[in-house]
């Protein structure tokens, strides 16, 4: 019939990638929706299509849990550790969605922009985790970040949140470019970029001591340091967590420890296996650097945003000790902790939110007698920082039990010891929140005072009006989280939703954590380079 | 050539970026200096890619030159709310949060 030859398509799993659809469709969607005129297209909709978006990648991820493939010839790996990772983003972007109902940040930036700027860098951390090829590795790192530098600066009339974008910026990109020399020395010693390849030609030639590999190891481990924030290459921290709006901050310190953490397992116990010779100890050495620093530097903190920042680079320690023992009980601990931390970490960023919206800043004061004006916060929080301690009946305690376990059982015990120590530490400062919610008098934070707050009477009036309360015209002592918009009759319901569910999760799943840990027992089939 | 002398010039650029990055104070020159350590990167992986005999490395070098582009982007996007904010752009001056 025609002259032109039958052009034979790549076969496609379109089931296997359901889930990335699901995400950059949805962005696709938020983004047309939010163009639309009607003010309950932008106020109610976009949330909604956004929450459907992650919640659609959620469940087609547990739709393909069985599989254990590769799609994209061998760029993307279909296994339980990357559906894992997938779910974690999801509920982390679903709690991101709900603090960001009537936040500032998604007015100023418009609200499809900014809800399709969470689903894009979702869909690249459901990239990141699932990645079986250094360059899908790159491409969903950047996919990740780039999105979140945006939503880091998207309160553009406030120079903090600028500010915060442009230091994460500057410190991320540094991160990947770091990252992607690495890649290149590893591809110059493998000649593959491919993980299996990889993992093959270090064990068929012997590579676990070549030059250029190890160069290329060590500065993959920095470049991923520098991402999921372990100590040393964490300074940008505090400063991002503290700058960025707090729905993003919340976004930020899950959905990316969740990618970040999973490609450490992927790429280290999977790819680079056979050179664990050389970055276990080192690896090792930098997990109990960010132990002690993160729980050191929190001590002295008086912003709840900069203490969750220094927490976080503590707790990114504990779980790079399930991967610095590379077994198979190291990667189910560190796989289970990230889920957890996910928890209770967006049971802490609903309480922050609402008392921030309520007071105007996010200092410990503000949460001051919070167990008298709102216990179900109060009582959300508690648990949070319980769990985030290791307190028994409570998740935390289960997902540090593992990891000891796991560390033990990895001739680590050093780093066991490292991370019992660095908790104990812990308490101090968690405790300290705990003790400011249920004893203080609720000492009229409850009522901002009128010099620091700018009002608002509609949501959609602050895009117009200079709506920026100047950061030097306050008392500093009053408020030490700085100039925030201060909204009359802030919405607080979708944080007390968020806060009950995550905090009613923390406490069931640590008397009852047996269903958890089988899912999690499962994600070791994605790393058949471990044995033990 | 030998590769050894590709890998050469992409060291030197990678340090001469890390280094701008680190001491430079105007945000354009600091993305600039991004710019070279990522396209230090890139050198780096297409000699290798040159020296293995495979096109893979070529399109990561590619893929690469895009995601640099979309970085770049989204800098200066940055940079100009800030000058619309009237901040002054010297990253030392940025010093409303304290590291």
């Amino acid at each position: 019939m025609s002259t032109l030859a039958v052009t034979e398509a790549p076969h496609i799993d379109w089931a296997g990638i359901s889930s990335l659809i699901a995400l950059f469709g949805g962005a696709v969607v938020v983004l047309l929706v939010g163009l639309l005129r009607a003010r309950f297209a932008r106020l109610t909709l976009v949330p909604v299509l956004t929450i459907v978006a992650f919640a659609a990648s959620i469940g087609l991820a547990i739709w393909q849990w069985d599989e254990d493939t590769s799609l994209m010839s061998g760029a993307l790996g279909l296994d339980p550790l990357a559906m894992i990772g997938v779910v974690g983003i999801g509920v982390a972007g679903i709690a991101a969605v709900l603090l960001s109902i009537g936040a500032t940040a998604p007015r100023e930036a418009a609200h499809g922009e900014y809800h399709a700027m969470m689903l894009v860098a979702a869909a690249g951390g459901a990239m990141f985790v699932g990645a079986e090829n250094l360059i899908t590795t790159f491409i969903g790192l950047e996919l990740l970040s780039i999105p979140l530098y945006v939503l880091a600066a998207t309160e553009l009339h406030r120079r903090r949140s600028l500010e915060s974008g442009l230091k994460y910026l500057i410190v991320g990109s540094v991160g990947s470019a770091t990252l992607l020399y690495g890649f290149a020395l590893i591809f110059g010693a493998t000649g593959s970029l491919d993980y299996a390849a990889i993992a093959d030609q270090v064990a068929a030639k012997g590579l676990g001591d070549d030059p250029l590999m190890l160069g290329g190891v060590a500065m993959v481990v920095v470049g991923l340091a520098f991402k999921s924030s372990v100590a040393p290459f964490h300074q940008w921290t505090p400063d991002v967590y503290e700058g960025a709006p707090t729905p993003v901050t919340a976004f930020m310190a899950t959905a990316t420890k969740v990618a970040a953490l999973i490609a450490f397992l992927r790429l280290f116990d999977g790819a680079l296996i056979g050179a664990s010779d050389a970055w276990g100890p080192a690896l090792a050495a930098l997990a109990s650097i960010a132990i002690i620093v993160g729980n050191v530097g929190a001590l002295g903190q008086s912003s709840m945003k900069r203490l969750l920042a220094f927490s976080s680079i503590a707790q990114a320690g504990y779980m790079l000790v399930g991967v610095v023992v590379a077994t198979k009980l190291g990667v189910q601990a560190t796989v289970f902790y990230v889920l957890t931390y996910v928890v209770m970490t967006a049971a802490a960023f609903a309480v922050i939110e609402a008392a921030e919206r309520e007071s105007g800043h996010d200092g410990i004061s503000a949460l001051a007698g919070l167990g008298r004006r709102r216990p179900l916060h109060a009582i959300a929080l508690t648990l949070s920082m319980l769990g985030l301690a290791g307190v028994p009946a409570t998740v935390g305690f289960v997902a540090k039990l593992r990891i000891v376990q796991a560390a033990v059982d990895g001739d680590y015990s050093w780093l066991a010891i490292v991370l019992v120590v660095g908790s104990m530490i812990s308490f101090v400062y968690y405790l300290r929140v705990v003790a400011r919610l249920w004893t203080d008098e609720p000492a009229g934070v409850a009522v901002a005072p009128q010099s620091q707050a700018v009002e608002v009477e509609a949501p959609e009036a602050v895009a117009t009006t200079t709506a920026v309360a100047d950061p030097k015209g306050l008392p500093a002592a009053a408020v030490p989280g700085g100039g925030a918009v201060v909204v009359t009759g802030a919405t607080i319901l979708p944080m007390t939703v968020l806060a009950v569910v995550a905090g009613a999760a923390i406490v069931v799943l640590g008397v009852i954590p047996g269903p958890l840990m089988t899912v999690v027992e499962d994600v070791a089939r994605a790393v058949p380079e471990l044995f033990r | 050539m030998s590769t050894g002398w590709y890998l050469a010039v992409s060291a030197i650029v990678f340090a001469i970026g890390a280094a701008g990055v680190a001491t430079r104070r105007n945000p354009l020159l600091v993305l600039v200096c991004l710019e070279l350590m990522l396209n230090a990167g890139n050198l780096a992986i297409v000699a290798f890619a040159r020296m293995h005999g495979s096109t893979e490395g070529h399109v990561f070098a590619l893929v690469v030159m895009v995601v640099a582009a979309a970085e770049v982007a989204v800098g200066l996007g940055v940079v100009v709310a800030l000058y619309r904010n009237r901040v002054p752009v010297d990253v030392d001056e940025l010093r409303e949060l304290h590291g």
